[in-house]
C-alpha cells in the first residue's frame, strides 16, 4: 500500500505560519494606523516645540516608518485609514459585509456607493468561504492565542469547561441582530460585532486617550471563550461569521482529507478550532480554511482542492481500512490480546 | 395527553432558552451603553451629517473612520451616555471645534457624512449671552470670536467698527471655533438649533 502523498508545493504545511503572520500584520496595522493618525495631526498643528516627551517620541518613530514612503505625510497618510469593519486603501473603499447588511436594515435605504464598498470582500468570500475569520478578523488573532492560554491553564491543571452548543444559534444572532437593527433603528452589530470592537477600541485607547465601553465587551467574549466553550464566540454566536458562512456555503476553495495517506490519528480534529471533524470529513460551510488541520497531519493527509461542495464520507483512512480488511478475510483478529490479560 | 401537553411545554421552554441565549450579546452591549437620560449639552454632528439625527444613527455604522481623519481630532464618540447612538461620533466645541475641513465628509463610506460646501454645512448657529460676554457688559476689549471664524464677516461681526460687540450674522453655520477661543470661563457664545435665534432671549 502506497502511503506517500502527493504535496501540492513544499510550503503545504507552513500555511498556518503564513496565516500568523497575517492575523498579526492585520493587528499591528490597527495599532499602527491611529498613532498614524496622531501624527498627522501633530504635523497639521505645526507644535513639534510644544510636545510634551511622550510626543515627540511618537512624532520621531513616525516619522522614522513612513518617511521611505511618502514626502507629504499630512496628505499622504489619508491613504490608509481605518480597521477591518470599514476602511480605506488609496482610493479604494472597503467595507465588512455585516456592515453594509445591517446599515441597509437599520437606514431602510439603499445608498449605493457604501454597498459597493462590501463588493470585493463579498466576492472573496463566496470564493473562499470564511477565510476573513481565519487569515484576517483581528479578533482572531486574540481569540486563538486565548485558546492557546486555555491550553496552558488546562495542562497546568484548572478545569475550565469546554460546553459544546448548537453552531446555528449564531444564524439566530444573525436574525435577532436585524430585527434589533429594525427596531432601534442603529447598526447594532457595530457594537458586538469583536472585530468591529477591536478596531475601534484600539483607535479609541490611542487617539482619544481612553478605552470605551466595547473593550468590557470584548473581554466577557474571552472570558466566556476561556472558561465555558472554547472559541465559543466564533463558534456559536458571531453574527458575521454566520454571515460569513452562509455567503461561503459554495465556496471554491476546500480543504479534504486524503483517505489513502489519512491514519486516523484525529489530530485534525482536535486542532480544530471550529469544532468541525476533519477525520470524518465533515467541514461544511463552517470551516474558514484556517490550514490548522493541515499543518497538524503527521502524514501530510489533508489537503486543498478546488470544488463547490463538500466529499460525502470517505470511512476511515489506510491503517482502519487494512485493519478491516484483515478482519473479513481472516475472521476476528486472535493474536492481539485485546482484553490486556484479564 | 399530559405527556404531550409536558413535550410541548419542554420544547417552549428550549426554544426560550435558546433565543434568549442568542440575544445575550446585545442584552450586553445595550447594558454597556444605556440610553442616556438628560442631555445637558448640546454636541454637534460633524459637519455635512444628516439632517435628521434618527437617520443619521441608522446610517452611520461606527467605524470611526471621520475621527480618523480629522486634522484637530475634535470628532469622539458616544460612549456610555450613547445608547442606540453608542459609537457614532459627535463634536464637542467647548473642546475642540471643527475647522470645516471637510475630510470627514471625503472618508465617510456611507451616507451620514455627505460631502457639502463649508457655507452650506449647518450644525447649528453661534448664540451670544450678551449678559455675560466682556465687550457687550462692560465695552471690554476681546473680539477672539471674531478673529477666529473661518468664515469671517458673514459669519460673525462687530457691531460697530470701533467697538468689540460681537453680532452673529445669517452665514454662520456652527462650526464652534468661537466657542472654542472665548475667554470667558462662563461660555457666552455657544452652538444652538438654528431657530433658537443668535441672542439669547433674557436680560438683565
Amino acid at each position: 500500500m502506497n502511503n506517500t502523498v502527493h504535496k501540492p508545493f513544499f510550503a503545504w504545511k507552513h500555511l498556518n505560519k503564513l496565516r500568523w503572520l497575517s492575523l498579526a500584520t492585520v493587528f499591528a496595522m490597527l495599532i499602527l494606523i491611529p498613532f498614524l493618525h496622531v501624527y498627522q495631526t501633530f504635523i497639521a498643528a505645526h507644535t513639534y516645540d510644544l510636545l510634551s516627551y511622550s510626543e515627540k517620541q511618537i512624532y520621531d518613530t513616525m516619522s522614522a516608518i513612513t518617511s521611505p514612503f511618502v514626502s507629504d505625510p499630512e496628505e499622504q497618510l489619508d491613504a490608509l485609514k481605518g480597521n477591518t469593519w470599514s476602511g480605506t486603501v488609496g482610493s479604494l473603499k472597503l467595507s465588512d459585509p455585516l456592515a453594509v447588511i445591517g446599515q441597509i436594515v437599520g437606514s431602510r435605504a439603499f445608498y449605493w456607493p457604501f454597498i459597493l464598498t462590501a463588493l470585493i470582500p463579498v466576492l472573496f468570500t463566496v470564493l473562499l468561504g470564511r477565510f476573513f475569520c481565519g487569515w484576517i478578523c483581528p479578533a482572531t488573532f486574540l481569540y486563538e492565542l486565548n485558546s492557546n492560554l486555555a491550553i496552558l491553564l488546562r495542562k497546568s491543571g484548572l478545569r475550565i469547561g469546554n460546553k459544546r452548543f448548537d453552531r446555528r444559534l449564531k444564524y439566530l444572532v444573525l436574525a435577532i441582530g436585524l430585527v434589533v437593527a429594525v427596531a432601534t433603528g442603529s447598526v447594532v452589530f457595530a457594537a458586538i460585532y469583536p472585530p468591529a470592537v477591536i478596531g475601534r477600541e484600539i483607535y479609541y485607547a490611542i487617539a482619544l486617550g481612553g478605552f470605551g465601553s466595547g473593550v468590557v465587551y470584548f473581554l466577557l467574549t474571552l472570558l466566556f471563550d476561556l472558561l465555558v466553550s472554547r472559541r465559543g464566540f466564533c463558534r456559536y454566536l458571531c453574527p458575521g461569521g454566520a454571515l460569513y458562512s452562509l455567503l461561503g456555503r459554495f465556496r471554491l476553495l476546500r480543504i479534504k482529507r486524503i483517505v489513502e495517506g489519512c491514519n486516523d490519528c484525529a489530530k485534525c480534529t482536535a486542532v480544530c478550532e471550529f469544532g468541525l471533524d476533519p477525520l470524518h470529513d465533515q467541514f461544511g460551510q463552517e470551516c474558514n480554511n484556517c490550514t490548522a488541520c493541515i499543518s497538524v497531519c503527521p502524514t501530510d493527509a489533508m489537503t486543498f482542492y478546488i470544488n463547490p461542495q463538500d466529499i460525502a464520507r470517505q470511512g476511515p483512512g489506510h491503517l482502519g481500512r487494512k485493519y478491516k480488511q484483515q478482519k473479513h478475510e481472516q475472521g476476528p483478529d486472535t493474536s492481539v490480546d485485546l482484553t490486556d490479560g484479564k | 395527553m399530559p405527556m404531550r401537553r409536558r413535550s410541548a411545554l419542554k420544547w417552549l421552554v428550549y426554544s426560550t432558552g435558546v433565543l434568549a441565549s442568542a440575544a445575550i450579546p446585545f442584552a450586553i452591549s445595550h447594558l454597556l451603553a444605556p440610553a442616556e437620560r438628560i442631555i445637558r449639552k448640546r454636541h454637534l454632528r460633524p459637519p455635512g451629517a444628516l439632517k435628521d439625527d434618527a437617520e443619521f444613527i441608522a446610517a452611520c455604522i461606527g467605524c470611526g473612520l471621520c475621527g480618523e481623519v480629522c486634522p484637530p481630532r475634535c470628532i469622539k464618540f458616544h460612549q456610555r451616555d450613547g445608547g442606540a447612538q453608542v459609537n457614532t461620533p459627535f463634536i464637542n466645541p467647548e473642546q475642540k471645534a471643527c475647522t470645516l475641513c471637510g475630510k470627514c465628509t471625503e472618508i465617510c463610506p456611507t451616507n451620514a457624512l455627505l460631502p457639502i460646501e463649508r457655507h452650506e454645512v449647518d450644525m447649528g448657529v453661534a448664540q451670544i449671552d450678551r449678559s455675560a460676554c466682556y465687550p457687550w457688559v462692560d465695552r471690554g476689549i476681546c473680539g477672539a470670536c471674531v478673529s477666529i471664524c473661518p468664515l469671517g464677516e458673514q459669519a460673525i461681526n462687530f457691531k460697530q467698527w470701533n467697538q468689540y460687540q460681537p453680532v452673529v450674522q445669517e452665514g454662520c453655520v456652527g462650526c464652534g471655533l468661537c466657542v472654542e477661543v472665548c475667554p470667558h470661563p462662563s461660555l457666552p457664545i455657544r452652538i444652538v438649533e438654528r431657530s433658537e435665534g443668535t441672542v439669547v432671549g433674557h436680560t438683565i
